[in-house]
């Protein structure tokens, strides 16, 4: 039962993770990557490593997303004022 | 390079990393199993010094030389950042507009907000105890505190959050750790020895010794260098603009 | 082997492929969607997971991602809003959904622990949870005046 559980987290960690390379858009691929992170935790969760689950959580929740976005807004809005200045 | 050329390079070096994978993997111990001479090592070492989480006994105690220099990197990438998304001079800060936020949003916002700090700091206290410490726990706290940008605006944020003294925060909690080496080292001990305080009692909030100590610093330097990192983050994308296309 | 992580195994391997499944295809509506419901079925997994494994410190697991989880969703309902607004999700029947089984299995946990400091921690993660994503699902869907104004 142990191992079933490892099992299908590693599966889950696998899929989702060649999702998120897969995923060409950025603001998509934030979206992949925040699941990618609840994912992991699991899996460490399950490996009995809560400590790196923890940090896999509270990094990847909030903080990846928050990170990218900003980003991504930032070259948008950079890329908008070049159309227009043109 | 022509595609074709790096698309072979990309292959060889690929199949080159995957065989030495493969390789390092039949080298590894089977899954599973009973025999860890490490871990039994790294437990009775943390037993020894009353540290009830085994982990936070290898970070802050047993390799807390490592840790410093993880510690280090995340200060030296932190500085990197701040320096590379200054304000430039042909940039201008714009006064963002004032966001329509939903009410539900604004009142869990604002009711999450203290809850969420208040568990990064138990996530910090506890490190000796159970999972988390002073990295997961100072995350938490910083992202806890953005949630006035999610459920308020950018404004309301600066307001509360005076990035110069979170940018002194993180260097002196860097020192802290460092004087905390150093003090076991004018004890006659080695640099970061756990020999300055009391052990305590087993799985109490002052066991360990030094452990909660470092444990803190870990604790304030991370979640001040990521409100620096965010403070640095959202003035680009919500403040900062460029003067040359107007 | 127990029952406990019989149940986390199954709510995670339907859950978690169900918002991977979400997340990976469809417009940007139902991406959305699927990334709230993952931190809504991941939080009773990780519960049902440090019940199976007797470990009740494991617990912060989940305290953390019933906070920091709906926290990620208000991220991407306030930086990708423009987009949202234009084709705003639909998400009333899984976000009850998922509430619902949020709200079933800390009941259920809290009926094995009895009363004591760790029923209360229970039932304040419960609680988190289960607001967290009411009030994420609502700012991914516009919310009473959100759309209105902005």
């Amino acid at each position: 039962m142990d191992d079933a559980v490892i099992a299908v987290a590693l599966v889950l960690v696998a899929a989702c993770a060649t999702v998120a390379v897969a995923t060409r858009d950025p603001a998509r691929q934030a979206l992949v990557l925040s699941v990618l992170g609840v994912v992991l935790a699991v899996l460490f969760t399950v490996l009995q490593a809560p400590d790196v689950g923890l940090s896999q959580l509270a990094v990847g929740s909030a903080l990846t997303p928050l990170l990218l976005l900003l980003t991504v807004r930032k070259v948008r809005r950079r890329g908008q004022r070049e159309e227009s200045g043109r | 390079m022509s595609p074709r050329t790096r698309l072979w390079l990309v292959a060889v070096g690929g199949a080159g990393v995957a065989a030495l994978l493969v390789a390092a993997c039949l080298g590894l111990p089977a899954f599973g199993g009973d025999h860890h001479p490490y871990g039994d090592r790294a437990v009775e070492a943390s037993l020894a010094h009353r540290t009830a989480n085994t982990i936070a006994s290898v970070n802050f105690d047993q390799r807390a030389f490592d840790t410093l220099g993880e510690l280090t990197i995340l200060f030296a990438a932190v500085l990197g950042c701040v320096a590379l998304l200054r304000q430039t001079r042909d940039e201008h800060r714009a006064r963002p507009e004032p966001a329509e936020v939903a009410p539900p949003v604004r009142r869990y916002a604002l009711l999450v907000l203290p809850v969420a700090l208040l568990t990064g700091l138990y996530v910090i206290a506890h490190g000796q105890l159970s999972p988390g410490g002073g990295f997961q726990g100072g995350v938490a706290a910083a992202t806890a505190l953005h949630l006035l940008y999610l459920g308020a605006d950018y404004r309301a944020l600066e307001r509360v959050r005076p990035v110069g003294l979170y940018e002194v925060g993180d260097g002196v909690a860097v020192c802290a750790y460092l004087v905390t080496g150093i003090a076991a080292l004018l004890g006659g001990a080695a640099f970061l020895a756990n020999t300055l305080l009391p052990h305590g009692t087993f799985n109490t909030l002052s066991s360990g010794g030094t452990v909660p100590l470092l444990n803190a610093a870990v604790g304030m330097e991370v979640a001040c260098a990521v409100v620096v990192l965010l403070a640095r983050f959202l003035d680009q994308a919500v403040e900062i603009e460029e003067e040359s296309g107007t | 082997m127990n029952g406990w992580i019989l149940a986390a195994t199954l709510t995670l391997a339907a859950g978690l492929t169900a918002s991977l499944w979400g997340v990976a295809t469809g417009p940007l509506r139902r991406r959305v969607v699927a990334q709230n419901l993952a931190t809504a079925v991941a939080c009773p997994g990780l519960l049902l997971l440090a019940q199976g494994y007797d470990r009740p410190s494991y617990v912060d697991l989940a305290l953390v991602l019933a906070l920091l989880g709906p926290v990620g969703t208000l991220v991407f309902a306030r930086l990708l809003a423009g987009e949202l607004a234009e084709d705003p999700p639909r998400a009333r029947g899984v976000t009850w959904a998922a509430a619902g089984l949020g709200a079933v299995v800390v009941l259920a946990l809290c009926a094995v622990t009895g009363p004591g400091r760790a029923t209360a921690k229970l039932l304040v993660t419960g609680a988190l949870l289960i607001g967290g994503n009411l009030v994420a699902s609502r700012a991914l869907t516009g919310g009473a005046g959100g759309t209105g104004r902005a």
